[in-house]
């Protein structure tokens, strides 16, 4: 039973990590109908910059958060300005297809510069604090700090489009775009911030995952991958299908790598995919 | 195809043909075998993601499962031809068996899926080890056949783009393309639009399943990633893209271009083969995403030259 429960804790963690990234996605691609495949290249420099700035200034993780986030804000910004929207007036087929070719170009320049100038790969923060123990329950506290930042974010996200000006914008344009378009919605200002705030996300979701799992280089495509796993579970569009989708991802994950074996934990999760696409086809919650 | 490519196709075939005659390099004949399976691929993926406008980021799950499924025959001592034919029914009838749940999403949502589907299938073949051999290959009796798989390959492009030429002109390729055009509308003129796709997927599947049998019985070793690597799955869809999505020359060209092009870099430049790679996709996605046999698209690249003179 304590087993049990750990892995419930540890999964719900690591979902919790999915969710930052797949919140991400899901606006980057609701507003922009951009399919990012470059989106997990960014988790991974995320980590990267804060393993950078661990080594370097000291400075704790939930610190660099701090800087990671309005660097790649305006990374994400710069990105959608000079890439994304020279494609946007293609027609349909047409964008999806050159949306996927350019994100992955990115994707695939990120890794290799990456690769290239780094001698030792690999990079982990060993950030540890006390543990807490609630009678036989040993719960790190660097996870319970995180998951809290975690769910402190989840809950700015969720302000910031329902009060704000541009959230509301911005879920306008995911739920329907004619009619974004017709009260006069600037797309294109919404469409630069939905990919920084994105790309911002998935980079704090980095600063989470180098404290727990060591970063190197070519994460960046098998995360994509499980994000947009998780955001087809979860509706494309749609936060709390994302988180939903995330909490899925994570517990199975942690149940299956210690029940099975860790080699198993992704195959599983895509088999809970296409039987939702099979049950559900507009997602968990869509 | 006009009469003028037609003919440029069998002077090509002929040229393909003479080739291991005109050459002692096996280093040319095994470059060009390359580029006939991607070829193959481009081809039959663009069935399926340029005519009829279904985005499948999955084509190599069919490839490989064409690679394993014989592999594994010819690893049992059964003979070519029957591992090739289970390679290609068990290609087909997981199409079958995907088309169902896939083809209820729609593009971005059918691109997502697929996408998954390759990785997926990866990971199946390194856990499977007992099966797969999982990430240490699998091996399967050797003997020297380039020349051999040089033919079949060559003999295989050769049916696949004479057959996508006819698709092209017939009834089952016009309802491709009103499956591409509109859904909805093809259906309220007697498309049977599911009946269709399936159809298609299952085609191509097929087609990339004798490909990777091919391929596998021609390398003699695989890994996961030899068939269902990331440069697998995207490599068919950018070569149709760069050649031109839709066409039946395009995907040729495309497959031509990018191997070329993979090969000079991995020749040329010791690092960052990858980057200049990646940099040359954002490219083609910025500026060409009609391919390069669609002459319309090179204005684009004429006014942004005109501009940067300016």
């Amino acid at each position: 039973m304590q087993t049990f429960l750990q892995l419930l804790i540890g999964g719900v963690l690591q979902g919790g990590i999915y969710a930052l990234g797949a919140f991400g996605l899901s606006i980057i691609f609701g507003v922009l109908r951009v399919l990012n495949v470059a989106h997990g290249d960014f988790l991974m420099l995320g980590g990267m910059l804060t393993y950078w700035l661990y080594t370097s200034f000291g400075l704790p993780p939930y610190v660099a958060l701090l800087v990671v986030f309005p660097v790649f804000f305006l990374g994400g910004l710069l990105v959608e300005r000079v890439l994304i929207r020279p494609i946007a007036g293609m027609p349909h087929h047409e964008f999806l297809v050159a949306s996927i070719l350019i994100t992955l170009g990115i994707s695939l320049a990120i890794e290799d510069v990456t690769a290239f100038s780094l001698t030792q790969p690999v990079k982990g923060i060993d950030y540890l604090l006390p543990p807490l123990r609630f009678g036989g329950l040993v719960v790190s506290s660097l996870r319970l700090i995180l998951l809290g930042i975690i769910v402190g974010l989840t809950v700015a996200i969720h302000v910031f489009l329902q009060r704000t000006f541009t959230g509301k914008a911005l879920r306008a344009l995911m739920e329907d775009r004619e009619g974004a378009l017709l009260v006069g919605i600037d797309t294109r200002t919404a469409a630069t911030v939905a990919f920084g705030l994105g790309t911002a996300l998935t980079a704090t979701a980095g600063v989470f995952f180098v404290t727990l799992i060591p970063v190197d280089p070519h994460i960046g495509i098998p995360l994509t991958l499980k994000y947009l796993a998780i955001i087809v579970l979860g509706g494309v569009g749609h936060l709390p299908g994302a988180l939903a989708g995330s909490l899925v991802l994570g517990l199975s994950e942690s149940i299956v790598s210690f029940y099975v074996g860790a080699e198993w934990s992704l195959t599983v999760a895509f088999v809970i995919l296409i039987a939702i696409l099979l049950l559900r086809p507009r997602g968990l919650l869509g | 195809m006009g009469r003028a490519l037609s003919l440029a196709g069998l002077a090509a075939l002929a040229g393909f043909a003479a080739l291991p005659w005109l050459t002692t390099s096996t280093y040319l004949v095994a470059f060009f075998l390359s580029v006939f399976i991607a070829a193959v691929l481009a081809q039959s993926y663009d069935w399926v993601g340029g005519h009829m406008g279904y985005l499948n980021l999955g084509h190599a799950s069919f490839f490989g499962i064409g690679a394993y499924a014989s592999g594994i025959l010819l690893k049992g001592g059964q003979p070519l031809g029957l591992a090739l034919a289970i390679g290609v029914a068990l290609a087909m009838a997981f199409a079958l068996a995907i088309s169902y749940p896939f083809f209820r999403l729609r593009a971005a949502y059918f691109a997502l899926a697929t996408f998954g589907l390759v990785a997926f299938l990866e990971l199946l073949a390194s856990n499977l080890s007992r099966l797969t051999g999982g990430s240490e290959g699998l091996t399967i009796p050797t003997g020297y056949r380039l020349y051999h798989a040089y033919y079949a390959a060559l003999g295989l492009l050769a049916l696949l783009v004479a057959g996508t030429a006819a698709l092209a002109r017939s009834r089952f390729g016009l309802a491709l393309v009103a499956i591409r055009e509109d859904e909805e509308v093809a259906g309220a003129f007697g498309v049977n639009a599911y009946a269709v796709k399936c159809l298609a997927l299952v085609a191509s599947a097929g087609v990339a399943g004798l490909a990777g049998g091919l391929y596998c019985w021609y390398l003699t070793y695989i890994i996961p990633s030899t068939v269902f690597g990331l440069d697998v799955a995207i490599g068919p869809v950018v070569m149709a893209m760069l050649g031109g999505s839709g066409t039946v020359a395009g995907p040729l060209l495309g497959a031509l271009v990018v191997d070329v092009l993979q090969e000079v870099l991995r020749l040329k430049t010791q690092y960052l083969a990858l980057t200049i790679y990646g940099a040359i996709l954002v490219l083609v996605g910025l500026f060409l995403p009609g391919g390069l046999a669609a002459p319309h698209r090179w204005r684009r690249l004429a006014t942004l030259a005109g501009r940067l003179r300016a």
